[in-house]
């Protein structure tokens, strides 16, 4: 339902401006909207798959703390009218006048950073983000899996190297404790420093897992921070939709929630505000912190709509 | 090789996906690199759709079946009450087969028990490290589509990195819910996989232990001189060879003393790694196939090795001799007099999601296969 009003809203813009300025501002926005338009007449139920695309597509993506550029990216065109501030935080003002409300999702994820570079072409991380309270089976979800390098030249493909079955002769012992980051040697395939360095990756690139999100049971999603993507993709739909509104409604996609005291919320709040409330859009999830952290995909469709009750100045 | 002691957004049609992924570019799971030979594009295009086929011990008709797409037309197949594969070429010349064997089956789990709660209760099929399973993406193999579920995570506090027994759960919360979604005992599980290209001639996966023996006899059968053949040749590809060599010991008992030599290919597990001891079992990637002259399981005579190293440089083929640990189907034959001479390729990260293998050396096993069943 949301998509397609926010569909024919931007058709309806896109002729009153002779037709080109959706094309001009983003062929990838004129491409969804027309797609999408046509989709719409196809089939009725197009509103909960097409959230259900966004929630898995959001949760596909990665956005270590402090390195959410790809993602913030990916919004402003999703989103017309939006803005990245110097932190990297997206909004997006939608009415006009008081009351001034906040609605904002954490976009952010605890990560890695390429720490060192060996000489035969291993690469060492260090964690970005995370502390105290992480689990302390955390760094343990990479060990043997797979990991993308978001290097200069693009995303490159590299494991995690973990001893091999045959030759552990009796290790781990059972009570072994977890892997950490500490032993983490990333294998790209390269056998020396300067192969690395030419697949465009060097100190800093960040690292994460590779995701792959995976739907399972009753509209079930399963992926690395599922929670915060999703509430993400149910912010960004409720937007897309450009729902009657009470007052102004600043809708912001924070970036560095895990850093310097939640320093992306906060740079909106002391540059936008001040507002006369604020909302944290959030969904349950299951399994936080691991590989498969669950959310219902009903449940998002859900906030979508409570998320647009808000804007509209209900409860 | 046996061990002693991972994407199903597919329920969105590509329409759909292809709207949404307008907004990011994917990666691609593999891509011919500009510099490959035709050889190493060859051999990964042979590699990435067996890697990409599931076969838990046991149930290893998907890979069965894409071995015998890939095998050269002119090849006539059986498959046994065991379920293996047999190709005998190079009959009627009155003396005993000389038997190459690479096993079709891969490590997974087993689903054991339908929980009152939903959840699964399992069975491991062959030797791995349990955690790397805990908390990721899992398929039920059903007869019709994969069902896909989770590896739950361990519930609370326990801190030492083994887990308890792995349950799965696909979302069901009864045992009769578990069951509308098509789940019966029985059946396999194991995490989603691709095959994807590294740097270089490297590549990542899951089963290359032992899709790359696979892949090579399949590869040797498509440049086989058959008119060379001093012996008749059998290509066996094995069943449940993690846990327990059980296919190829049925072959074995069927050949009795009649064959003249086996080998067993498959991996050559490797030290060339940072976490690994440097003591045994260091064969580089990427330096050629490897002679398994000594493992778990058997002993190559070492007049054997030595002439295999002579055929090796006599064909030009890159050859490593070492040591590492593991059994191989072709000790099933010792005990009735056979000589078994395996043959593998460097392999890191063992039984893990994210082997890596050089595809120099699947090229080079190859020609080694091939110059065995011509040459020896």
């Amino acid at each position: 339902m949301m998509m397609e009003q926010a569909v024919k809203r931007q058709l309806r813009r896109s002729r009153d401006n002779g037709g080109g300025r959706a094309v001009a501002v983003d062929r990838r926005i004129c491409f969804l909207t027309v797609s999408t338009a046509a989709f719409a007449v196809l089939t009725a139920s197009l509103s909960a798959q097409t959230l259900d695309s966004l929630a898995i597509r959001f949760s596909g993506m990665t956005a270590i703390t402090g390195y959410e550029q790809a993602v913030t990216d990916s919004l402003l065109s999703l989103l017309p009218g939006s803005t990245r501030d110097r932190l990297g935080n997206v909004t997006l003002t939608l009415g006009r006048g008081t009351p001034r409300r906040l609605v904002y999702c954490a976009l952010d994820e605890v990560g890695y950073v390429i720490g060192n570079i060996t000489d035969d072409g291993y690469l060492l991380l260090r964690r970005v983000g995370g502390g105290q309270r992480l689990s302390p089976l955390f760094d343990q979800q990479i060990e043997g899996q797979r990991v993308t390098l978001f290097g200069r030249k693009g995303a490159v493909p590299g494991v995690v190297a973990v001893r091999s079955t045959h030759l552990t002769r009796g290790r781990p012992a059972r009570e072994e404790p977890p892997f950490t980051v500490d032993n983490a040697y990333v294998d790209v395939g390269a056998s020396s420093r300067d192969e690395v360095l030419a697949l465009g990756i060097s100190i800093l690139t960040p690292v994460s897992l590779t995701k792959r999100p995976h739907r399972y049971g009753d509209r079930l999603l399963a992926a690395p921070n599922a929670g915060r993507r999703a509430a993400c993709a149910a912010l960004a739909s409720a937007a897309l939709s450009r729902p009657r509104v009470r007052g102004s409604v600043v809708v912001a996609f924070t970036v560095q929630s895990l850093y310097a005291d939640t320093a992306g919320l906060r740079t909106v709040l002391s540059t936008q505000g001040p507002f006369a409330g604020a909302r944290p859009v959030t969904v349950p999830s299951k399994f936080a912190e691991t590989t498969v952290e669950t959310v219902a995909l009903k449940d998002v469709e859900a906030l979508v709509a409570d998320v647009m009750r808000w804007i509209g100045g209900g409860q | 090789m046996r061990a002693l002691e991972g994407w199903t957004v597919g329920m969105l049609d590509g329409w759909r996906v292809g709207m949404v992924l307008l907004f990011l570019s994917n990666l691609p799971t593999f891509q011919l690199s500009a510099q490959d030979s035709s050889r190493i594009s060859e051999a990964q295009t042979v590699l990435a759709q067996l890697v990409e086929s599931y076969g838990v011990s046991g149930m290893e008709a998907p890979v069965r079946a894409t071995v015998q797409r890939l095998l050269p037309s002119w090849v006539r197949t059986e498959t046994d009450t065991a379920g293996n594969l047999w190709v005998r070429t190079g009959g009627g010349q009155g003396d005993g087969p000389v038997v190459i064997v690479a096993h079709l089956d891969e490590i997974g789990f087993r689903v054991d028990t339908i929980n009152a709660d939903g959840t699964l209760g399992l069975r491991n099929r062959g030797g791995f490290i349990l955690s790397l399973f805990e908390g990721k993406p899992a398929l039920i193999h059903a007869d019709r589509a994969d069902i896909p579920g989770i590896f739950l995570p361990r519930d609370t506090g326990l801190t030492r990195r083994t887990p308890p027994p792995l349950r799965v759960s696909v979302g069901a919360t009864s045992r009769a819910g578990a069951e509308s979604l098509g789940v019966k005992l029985g059946q396999t599980i194991t995490m989603p996989k691709q095959y994807v290209r590294l740097a270089g001639t490297r590549a990542t996966g899951r089963s290359f232990d032992d899709r790359m023996g696979c892949a090579a006899l399949i590869l040797a059968l498509r440049r086989l001189d058959r008119t060379k053949l001093k012996h008749p040749v059998v290509f066996l590809f094995s069943t449940r060879e993690e846990i327990g060599l059980e296919g190829a010991e049925a072959a074995a008992r069927q050949l009795g003393t009649a064959t003249h030599r086996v080998h067993a290919i498959d991996t050559f597990v490797s030290a060339d790694s940072p976490l690994e001891l440097q003591n045994f079992a260091v064969a580089r990637l990427g330096q050629g196939a490897v002679a398994r002259a000594l493992d778990n399981s058997s002993i190559t005579p070492p007049a054997y090795v030595d002439s295999l190293a002579e055929l090796a440089r006599a064909r030009g083929i890159a050859l490593q001799i070492g040591t590492t640990n593991g059994g191989n189907d072709g000790s099933t034959f010792v005990p009735y007099g056979v000589v078994d001479v395996p043959l593998g390729w460097p392999l890191r990260y063992s039984h893990s999601p994210v082997e890596i293998v050089d595809l120099k050396d699947l090229v080079s096993l190859a020609d080694l296969v091939r110059a065995v069943a011509e040459d020896w």
